[in-house]
C-alpha cells in the first residue's frame, strides 16, 4: 500500500507539475528540481546497492521521490551549507535538522537512506525492506501530511486568499515542493473545509471543557439562551482573522461539489452546540431546535461579513435579538398549545352539559 | 376534519374525545425532553469502533425508538375506542409496558446522541389511526392488530439480536439484554392477542398481512430517514 501511495504521489507530482507549468510559472523551478533529483538519484544509487537484498523497481522510484523531497528540504532548510557535495554529509545534515518536527517524513527517509545516520535512532529500519510504515510511529499518513500542509497554508490566506497559491506557499514552509498541491484535487475547497472542520473541533473542545467544569461543580450551567449566544459568538470570532477573505471562502463552500461536506460540518456543529446546551430531546423538537439555531448562525455570519463596527458589536447585538426572537416564539407556541387545549376542554364541557340537559347522555 | 371522515362514530362527543387523545399524544412526547441530565450511572452501549458501526447502531436505535413510539400510539388509539369496554384493562396493561419500552429507548437515544426519525409525526397519526380503526372492528379487530404488529416487532428484534451477536456479543451485552427482554414482552402481547381470539375476526389473514406490510415499510423508512 505504501509503495502504491508513493508511486501515486510521485506520478501526481509529475502530472501536477506539468499541468501547472502554464499557470504558475514554476517551469524553471521544476526543471531545476528535476536536475537535482537526477543528481540525488546518482548519489542514492550508491546507497541503494548496499541497502536491500531485493531492490525492487518501485523501491528505487520511492527513493527517487524521497530524494527529490529531501533535496528541496535540504535547500530550503540549509541554504548556507548546501555547497557540500558528499552524499553522506548531506543526508546526515538533513537528518539532524528536523529534530523538532517530530513525525516528519524527511527524518524517516533520511535515516532510511543513510548508513551513517543509523546510530541516531536504533530501531529505525535502514533497509528498503519491511517499510510497511503503518505501525511505525514516525511514519506519517497522507491524511496527516495533508492536514499539516493545510494548517500551514492558513497563514498565507490573508495574502493569497483561499486559493491553491496559499496551499503551495504552506507546502513550501514545510519544506515540500509546491507540486505537492497536486494532492488536493479539490484545491481551495479542501483548504476552506479543513479550516471549518478545525474551527468546529476547537469549539467542541471549548464546550466539552465547560461541560466538564459544570459537572465537577466548578461552574454554573448557563441558561440556554445565554449558552447558545456564547457558543455562536465564540465560533464566529474564529473567523475574525480571515474576515477580509471570508466572502470568498463562503462562495467556495456553496459550490455544488462542496455542499454535502459543508452541510455535514454545519449539522455536526449545530448538534454539538445543542448537546452541550443540554438538549436531550428525542422527538420533533430535535429537528426544530437545530433548524432554528442553523438559521440564527447563518444570518449572523452574513451580518458579520459587512459589519464595520468596533469588535463587531453590531453582529453580537443582532445575534442577541435573533436568539430572543426564537425564545419568544417558543414561548408563544407553548401558549398557543395551552390555549388550544383549554378551548377544546371548554367545548367538551359545553357538549357534556348540552347532552345532560337534553337527556342524551345515557350510558348503555 | 379528517378524524370525522375516517371514524364512523356517533355523536360529536366521541370525535372530541378522539381529538383530545390525539393532542395528548403529541404533548406527552414533550415531557421526554425534561430528562435529568447527569443521572446516567452506566452506559448501556460501548462506544462504536468505527463510523460504519456507528451508523449501523444509530439506525438500529432510531428504528427501535420509532417502533416503540408507534406501538404506543397504536395502543392509545385502541384505548380511545375500547377503553371503557371489557378489554380495556388488558389493553391498558399492554400499553403501560410499551410506555416503559419507549422511556428506555428515549434514554438510550439521548445518551448516545442518536437522531430520532424525522417521520415521528407521521407515525404519531398513523399509529393512532391504525389502533382506533382496528378497535372499531371490535375486540377481535383490536387483538388481530396487536398480533400482527407484535409479530412484526418480534421478528425485527430477532434480526437485530442476530446482527449484534455477529458484531460483538460481549461488548453489546447490555443492549442485547434490553432487546431480548423487550422482544419477550412483545411475544407475550402476541400470545395474549391470540388467546383473546384474534383469529375469529373475519378477514383475519388479510388484515394481518396488510398491517405487517405497513410495519415493514415503516421499519425500512425509519432506518433511513
Amino acid at each position: 500500500m505504501t509503495l502504491k501511495r508513493h508511486a501515486y504521489v510521485w506520478s501526481h507530482a509529475i502530472y501536477a507539475v506539468n499541468k501547472r507549468n502554464a499557470k504558475f510559472q514554476l517551469d524553471m523551478a521544476a526543471l531545476l528540481r528535476g536536475l537535482k533529483a537526477g543528481r540525488a538519484l546518482r548519489s542514492l544509487g550508491s546507497v541503494a546497492v548496499q541497502a536491500a537484498a531485493n531492490p525492487q523497481s518501485s523501491n528505487i522510484r520511492r527513493g527517487f521521490h524521497r530524494a527529490a523531497l529531501l533535496r528541496v528540504h535540504d535547500e530550503s532548510k540549509n541554504p548556507a551549507s548546501s555547497s557540500s557535495s558528499t552524499p553522506h554529509h548531506e543526508h546526515y545534515q538533513a537528518h539532524s535538522l528536523p529534530a523538532d518536527e517530530g513525525t516528519s517524513t524527511s527524518t524517516h527517509e533520511a535515516s532510511a537512506g543513510g548508513a551513517a545516520t543509523g546510530q541516531e535512532d536504533p530501531q529505525v529500519n535502514t533497509s528498503y525492506q519491511d517499510q510497511g510504515g503503518e505501525q511505525n510511529e514516525d511514519y506519517e499518513t497522507e491524511e496527516q501530511l495533508a492536514e499539516r500542509i493545510l494548517t500551514a497554508a492558513l497563514d498565507f490566506v490573508p495574502q493569497h486568499g483561499w486559493t491553491i497559491e496559499a496551499i503551495a506557499a504552506g507546502a513550501e514552509t514545510l519544506g515540500l515542493s509546491s507540486a505537492s498541491t497536486g494532492m488536493f484535487i479539490n484545491g481551495a475547497g479542501d483548504l476552506v473545509l479543513h479550516f471549518v472542520g478545525h474551527c468546529n473541533t476547537q469549539l467542541t473542545e471549548i464546550l466539552a471543557d465547560q461541560h466538564k467544569h459544570v459537572q465537577l461543580g466548578q461552574a454554573e450551567q448557563k441558561k440556554t439562551a445565554e449558552f447558545l449566544r456564547d457558543a455562536v459568538e465564540t465560533r464566529l470570532r474564529m473567523y475574525i482573522p480571515y474576515m477580509d477573505t471570508w466572502p470568498q471562502a463562503m462562495s467556495i463552500l456553496i459550490l455544488p461539489h462542496n455542499i454535502p461536506h459543508s452541510l455535514k460540518h454545519l449539522s455536526t456543529l449545530m448538534d454539538d452546540i445543542w448537546y452541550y446546551a443540554g438538549d436531550r430531546s428525542t422527538d420533533m423538537n430535535w429537528y426544530t431546535k437545530r433548524a432554528a439555531l442553523t438559521g440564527i448562525y447563518n444570518t449572523t455570519e452574513l451580518v458579520m461579513l459587512q459589519d464595520s463596527s468596533p469588535d463587531f458589536q453590531d453582529t453580537w447585538t443582532f445575534l442577541d435579538n435573533r436568539i430572543q426572537d426564537v425564545v419568544n416564539m417558543a414561548g408563544t407556541a407553548k401558549q398557543v398549545a395551552a390555549t388550544g387545549e383549554a378551548v377544546a376542554q371548554g367545548l367538551m364541557g359545553a357538549a357534556v352539559t348540552l347532552k345532560n340537559m337534553t337527556g342524551l347522555n345515557q350510558r348503555r | 376534519m379528517y378524524v370525522l371522515n375516517f371514524v364512523k362514530m356517533r355523536g360529536f362527543t366521541s370525535a372530541v374525545i378522539l381529538f383530545r387523545q390525539l393532542n395528548k399524544g403529541i404533548n406527552r412526547s414533550k415531557l421526554t425532553e425534561c430528562l435529568p441530565r447527569y443521572s446516567r450511572s452506566y452506559a448501556v452501549i460501548p462506544p462504536p469502533r468505527n463510523s460504519e458501526e456507528k451508523a449501523l447502531l444509530a439506525a438500529m436505535l432510531r428504528v427501535d425508538h420509532a417502533g416503540e413510539y408507534g406501538a404506543n400510539r397504536i395502543y392509545a388509539g385502541q384505548m380511545a375506542v375500547l377503553g371503557r369496554s371489557q378489554s380495556g384493562p388488558l389493553i391498558q396493561h399492554m400499553w403501560d409496558q410499551e410506555k416503559r419500552h419507549l422511556q428506555k429507548f428515549n434514554e438510550i437515544l439521548a445518551e448516545n446522541r442518536v437522531r430520532p426519525t424525522a417521520l415521528l409525526p407521521i407515525w404519531n397519526v398513523a399509529g393512532f389511526m391504525l389502533g382506533a380503526s382496528s378497535a372499531l372492528l371490535g375486540k377481535a379487530g383490536a387483538m388481530a392488530c396487536t398480533v400482527a404488529v407484535e409479530e412484526s416487532i418480534s421478528e425485527h428484534y430477532n434480526s437485530q439480536i442476530r446482527a449484534l451477536m455477529e458484531l460483538d456479543p460481549e461488548g453489546y451485552r447490555g443492549l442485547l439484554q434490553i432487546i431480548k427482554e423487550f422482544r419477550d414482552e412483545e411475544m407475550e402481547h402476541h400470545d395474549t392477542g391470540l388467546d383473546q381470539e384474534a383469529e375469529s375476526l373475519p378477514g383475519y389473514q388479510l388484515v394481518k398481512t396488510a398491517i405487517q406490510l405497513g410495519c415493514k415499510a415503516a421499519i425500512y423508512l425509519s432506518e433511513r430517514v
